[in-house]
């Protein structure tokens, strides 16, 4: 076994450095990247965020990206961002939780359409509960193009329903090129899940525009002590725990105040702790948030909590600790990787231990000891930067355009081998399918006759053209990563 | 060892100079399998699965009584006698297990109940006997069939007292059925009685059973097996075999493929799985009362 994992641990430094010589060599490869998810704006979170930011900056880095995702109301057709960030609002039908019904077959001629179009070379596709990513992961297999996955969430083993989304997520990633993860934890659990071998798997976790999350003590009232929590309002945050908290540490601490930014089914709890115990002017609900005003909530407040029962990376504590907070969170999924332990208070996912950690953070509060803001800020702006993400994400791209794209029969064959028998025989039999009714729609409408759509971005956009400002910006981020 | 001789952390916020893809030694060293997995033992299953044996042939012994009945070698009089003898006899052991039982219901208000039910269902029963008149007689027994068997399967074995509303009302439904295919009033009166002793009353007296004097337990069940099988095979030899074959097999064959399927379970346990809440978090809306 040591012998085994020695050999591997040789084989990673050995790639490696060969994907360094890659890089050095391929500098200028520039990728036609399609980002594919259910969620994108208008709808708000932490994949949505991800999509857009590492998009941008894939953009500044050359390369062109287009992101598609299913329209939302009366948003459909295609939007242009900041940019020249092209988005196609595919009309799909919406199931459930905003994501896409899925039959395997009825996206293929839409997304044909736009990977024809826009001359695709790498299809990215973000969220294992996003229908939409995993079908455009099928087919951009079945069309021969290379795939990335990037998993945000955790997910469990026990119950039938994570049984029956792990099979269908090693279905749809055992012929995935290279799959991302947001954290060590998300690893292994992805590789665990999907039965993969763990040198596809690349960890690079979510950043935080540390501009948009800047401290200001002026803001917040130093003649009590604010624990701020931003989060959905839902089962899995913990709102259950902050329930038992709140109404524990009220009664001990008489200049303690709540704010509560969000909204969900579990607020009624929170409402029945603050009649129960007379808490209206000291915990303050304030519904529903929208990002933009997340930053003006957080500079509030002197401490950050955060009660989640799982969580893959959590942005909402490195934004915290980014507006200058001490933060104080339970110690569950990837959340111990997140920031050192000068910045974080760990607890336990209990009441009890929460209490003692909060109380800890208050003493130190009390007594002046607690970090300035300023330092705190400085200190976490240096850790997560989106051009960071951007940078390591165009060396996954880089490794996979080397890689060979699985043909018909041996993707068949690699289904069947590592997707059980009567699973994988199933949807070998669906790729067939879908192979099928590609060649149809090739026929109908053959690829030369496809209209090839106007880059807005990339190393012919014409966006970038025009703009003298993207010029400038562009032979830096070439400098920077030569040197690197 | 990174490049510059720093061990891999497993931490995000280090630009470590490994690469992104880096297996390191440690990768899944937190896996835990099968944690909190229960150990069986073969003869502590087979005696759980007594309780599913024995509601088989409460079944049994009631599709007996009826089929006497319809058959008119069992007058209503004489199942009603026995019926208020077993219901005596068994409401005295209840009461006399229940001793340390604290909130039990007076006798009084167990009397006005009793009174209360068999006064109306006394006087329903000319309904009930006539409530299915329109309907074809095998549709009825197709109907008791069927609710028999979603009786058996929704009844809560895990905790018989009292029985879930889902299965005992299957079970009522049931016992209306047939009893409307009987010759007059009195005896659909005490079919039902009998249901209600069996399907209703039965469960709660056994489940005290098993809690006070546990030793007592599968010699009740194994008793009301072999009424069952007895029963049936004065009607019918070959049910009778069937039944004691079923019977068999729940009780020693099943637990035996639980045991060897336990053997395969692979459960996955790691710093992934959302955290549960062990505290009682009610207390706190409840109050600081």
């Amino acid at each position: 076994m040591g012998q085994r994992k020695r050999a591997r641990l040789k084989g990673t430094l050995a790639s490696g450095t060969s994907d360094g010589a890659a890089a050095g060599l391929h500098g200028s490869v520039k990728h036609n990247v399609c980002m594919v998810s259910d969620f994108f704006y208008p709808n708000m979170g932490g994949v949505e965020s991800h999509i857009y930011q590492l998009s941008q900056c894939l953009i500044k880095k050359g390369h062109k990206v287009v992101i598609v995702t299913h329209a939302y109301g009366n948003r459909k057709g295609i939007r242009y961002l900041t940019n020249g960030l092209k988005v196609y609002y595919l009309p799909l039908q919406v199931m459930y939780n905003q994501s896409t019904a899925t039959t395997c077959f009825h996206s293929l001629p839409l997304l044909r359409c736009v990977f024809v179009r826009e001359r695709i070379t790498v299809v990215h596709a973000h969220s294992s509960f996003s229908a939409m990513a995993h079908d455009s992961l099928f087919h951009a297999k079945t069309m021969g193009l290379t795939t990335v996955f990037t998993d945000h969430s955790l997910f469990g083993f026990a119950d039938v329903s994570s049984v029956l989304t792990n099979k269908l997520l090693t279905v749809s990633l055992c012929d995935t090129n290279h799959i991302i993860c947001v954290s060590f934890t998300s690893k292994e659990n992805t590789v665990l899940r999907a039965a993969l071998d763990p040198m596809i798997v690349s960890v690079i976790p979510n950043a935080v525009d540390p501009s948009d999350f800047t401290p200001d003590p002026s803001r917040r009232d130093d003649t009590k002590i604010t624990v701020v929590v931003v989060s959905r309002l839902v089962y899995r945050k913990g709102i259950d725990l902050l329930g038992g908290i709140i109404p524990n540490l009220c009664l001990k601490y008489p200049d303690l105040h709540f704010l509560i930014g969000g909204e969900g089914p579990k607020r009624l709890v929170l409402e029945e702790v603050r009649e129960k115990y007379q808490l209206h002017d000291r915990v303050r609900l304030l519904g529903a948030l929208e990002h933009k005003d997340v930053r003006n909530v957080l500079v509030q407040g002197h401490i950050f909590l955060n009660t989640s029962l799982t969580e893959a990376f959590c942005m909402a504590i490195v934004e915290g600790a980014s507006c200058g907070l001490q933060v104080v969170s339970t110690r569950v999924g990837g959340i111990p990787e997140v920031l050192p332990d000068d910045l974080i208070t760990l607890c336990d996912p209990t009441v009890s231990s929460l209490c003692e950690g909060l109380e800890m953070v208050i003493a130190r509060q009390r007594a002046g000891t607690a970090p300035h803001p300023a330092a705190v800020h400085a200190h976490v702006r240096t850790l997560y930067t989106w051009m960071n993400v951007a940078e390591r994400t165009e060396k996954v791209y880089d490794r996979i355009a080397t890689e060979r794209v699985l043909p018909l029969d041996q993707r068949l064959r690699r289904l069947r081998a590592r997707c059980g028998p009567v699973a994988g025989s199933i949807f070998a039999f669906v790729a067939v399918l879908d192979f099928l009714f590609l060649l149809l729609l090739q026929w109908l409408v053959p690829d030369s006759l496809v209209d090839v759509a106007m880059d807005a971005s990339g190393p012919k956009g014409l966006w970038a053209q025009n703009s003298s400002r993207d010029k400038n910006i562009r032979p830096k981020y070439q400098k920077s990563v030569g040197s690197s | 060892m990174g490049a510059d001789g720093a061990p891999w952390r497993k931490v995000l916020y280090e630009r470590q100079s490994f690469p992104d893809n880096y297996v390191d030694s440690r990768f899944l060293e937190e896996l835990r399998r099968n944690v909190g997995v229960r150990r069986y033992r073969y003869w502590a299953v087979v005696r759980e699965a007594g309780l599913v044996a024995q509601q088989l042939s409460c079944v049994a012994v009631v599709l007996t009584l009826w089929s006497y009945m319809d058959q008119g070698q069992l007058t209503p009089a004489t199942l009603l006698l026995g019926s208020v003898l077993c219901a005596l006899l068994g409401y005295g052991l209840y009461r006399a297990l229940g001793r340390g039982h604290s909130g039990e219901r007076t006798r009084c208000a167990d009397l006005q109940s009793a009174t209360i039910f068999m006064a109306f269902t006394f006087g329903f029963s000319p309904v009930l006997k006539t409530l299915t008149e329109s309907v074809s007689t095998d549709t009825v027994y197709a109907m008791a069939a069927l609710m028999l068997l979603a009786h058996l399967v929704s009844f809560p074995y895990a905790q018989p007292s009292p029985p879930g509303s889902l299965s005992l009302n299957a079970a009522l439904f049931a016992s209306v059925c047939l009893a409307s295919r009987l010759p007059g009033a009195l005896y659909v009166f005490a079919m039902m009685t009998c249901a209600i002793l069996v399907f209703a009353l039965w469960p709660c007296l056994l489940h005290r059973l098993r809690d006070v004097a546990p030793c007592t337990f599968p010699w009740a069940a194994a008793l009301v097996s072999l009424g069952g099988v007895a029963g049936l095979a004065s009607l019918s030899p070959g049910g009778a075999l069937l039944l004691t074959l079923t019977l068999l097999a729940l009780t020693l064959l099943c637990p035996l493929l639980l045991l060897w399927l336990q053997r395969h379970k692979d459960n996955i346990h790691g710093p992934w799985d959302e955290a549960e809440i062990h505290e009682d978090l009610s207390r706190i809306l409840r109050g600081k009362d």
